[in-house]
């Protein structure tokens, strides 16, 4: 499969994995009778996503907000392993160079 | 506290930034943030936080089309992100110590220019005799699209690369700060500066914005300003928008339905500094 396809076909799936999750999240807000969702910042939000296999409504949405991100850093990540596939060592390093980058908002924003 | 009429009408409201967006080629932030700041009178860092995670939805559901149509410069794209995505980490942690007046007054002004340049927008489609430069021989960025409206394949060459990167990283800084894409710097740069064909340079900006908002938007996450209830209803919508805008509206709009949105954009413009300048605004 070309990088075309690849990246097309990942960012697609993202953008509906975590619009489907979004509407669910809604719906749960609904039925527990719109109380409101709180938001929550750094270590609380891996609570979150845990909470949202437990079927918490607002963890289901940070759940969807987190693939939601996720979806250009994987991008990124398929180009990366698709130029070190096809042995173009400059764009391994651009790809990485950018993957590094995105990983260090995570960690840095993490932190602070 | 957000009850379900407003969730309501940040989803109708966002369906309607996603068309719109994919119609004249801009990220759905600059609707999404005078909405929620003038309308909905949310506090500008949790305005900010939504709409950037709402642009990563934009851009991810529109560069699908375009990456699969052949029509992005996924090496230009990915080599630019290096400034783009710099600059968005920058803006977002720059963002928590500027006032959010001078943030409305900078979203005024960008959007203004913003304005200009779409009703003005006479780009160089396709530039002639243009010599790569040696960081573009080097990463081998000239590529070739195949125009539908041309019915020929357009081959092209990308050169000053180095200036359009430098550009990025402003654009990155810009799109950190105020939760939009940044396509509006970068698409007339691509073009005028670099010498990309204008299809070429905003399919592959859109493809450019996922990965810079996704940076600074795991910033504003992590950081605690991302609402669930905003962020919900902007992602069902832009991303509903965006994928009836690809596919419906494939004609370019009319000059009078653009210099009437430019008129709407620059009132809009024109209320965001007001209101940065602590004129009462209320819609």
């Amino acid at each position: 499969m070309d990088l075309n396809r690849l990246v097309a076909y990942s960012l697609r799936i993202g953008v509906f994995a975590s619009a489907v999750l979004s509407m669910l999240g809604l719906l749960l807000w609904g039925v527990g009778g719109f109380n409101g969702f709180a938001v929550v910042a750094g270590s609380a939000i891996v609570s979150a996503l845990a909470s949202a296999f437990m079927g918490s409504g607002s963890g289901i949405i940070y759940l969807a907000i987190a693939i939601l991100i996720a979806t250009p850093v994987f991008r990124v990540a398929i180009s990366a392993a698709y130029f070190a596939n096809a042995r173009d060592r400059k764009y391994i390093l651009i790809s990485l160079a950018v993957l590094s980058m995105l990983m260090f908002a995570l960690v840095s924003g993490y932190a602070g | 506290m957000l009850g379900p009429i407003d969730v309501l009408i940040i989803l109708l409201v966002s369906i309607i930034a996603g068309l719109v967006g994919a119609l004249f080629g801009l990220g759905g932030g600059v609707l999404i943030i005078p909405f929620l700041t003038l309308v909905e009178g949310v506090p500008v860092p949790l305005a900010v936080g939504a709409s950037i995670v709402s642009v990563v939805a934009t851009s991810s559901a529109s560069a699908a089309t375009y990456v699969q149509d052949h029509l992005t410069n996924l090496r230009l794209g990915m080599f630019l992100e290096i400034g783009t995505v710099a600059g968005a980490i920058t803006g977002a942690f720059v963002a928590v110590f500027l006032p959010p007046s001078a943030l409305f007054v900078l979203f005024g002004i960008i959007l203004l220019y913003a304005t200009i340049v779409m009703i003005r927008a006479r780009g160089i489609d396709f530039p002639d005799n243009v010599k790569p430069d040696r960081l573009s021989r080097i990463l081998s960025l000239g590529s070739q699209y195949e125009d539908h409206s041309l019915r020929r394949v357009v081959k092209y060459e990308v050169t000053r690369t180095h200036v359009t990167v430098f550009v990025g990283y402003f654009a990155g800084i810009v799109s950190g700060l105020l939760g939009v894409g940044g396509g509006i710097i970068n698409v007339p740069t691509m073009n005028l500066v670099s010498k990309i064909p204008v299809k070429v340079a905003s399919a592959t900006s859109n493809f450019m914005i996922g990965v810079t908002a996704a940076a600074s938007a795991s910033v504003y996450l992590l950081r605690g300003d991302v609402h669930p209830l905003l962020a919900a209803p902007l992602i069902i919508g832009v991303a509903g928008g965006a994928l009836i805008g690809t596919r419906v509206l494939k004609v370019t709009p009319p000059t009078r339905v653009k210099v009437a949105f430019g008129v709407l954009l620059a009132v809009i413009s024109l209320l965001m500094i007001l209101k940065g300048f602590d004129v009462p605004v209320v819609l």
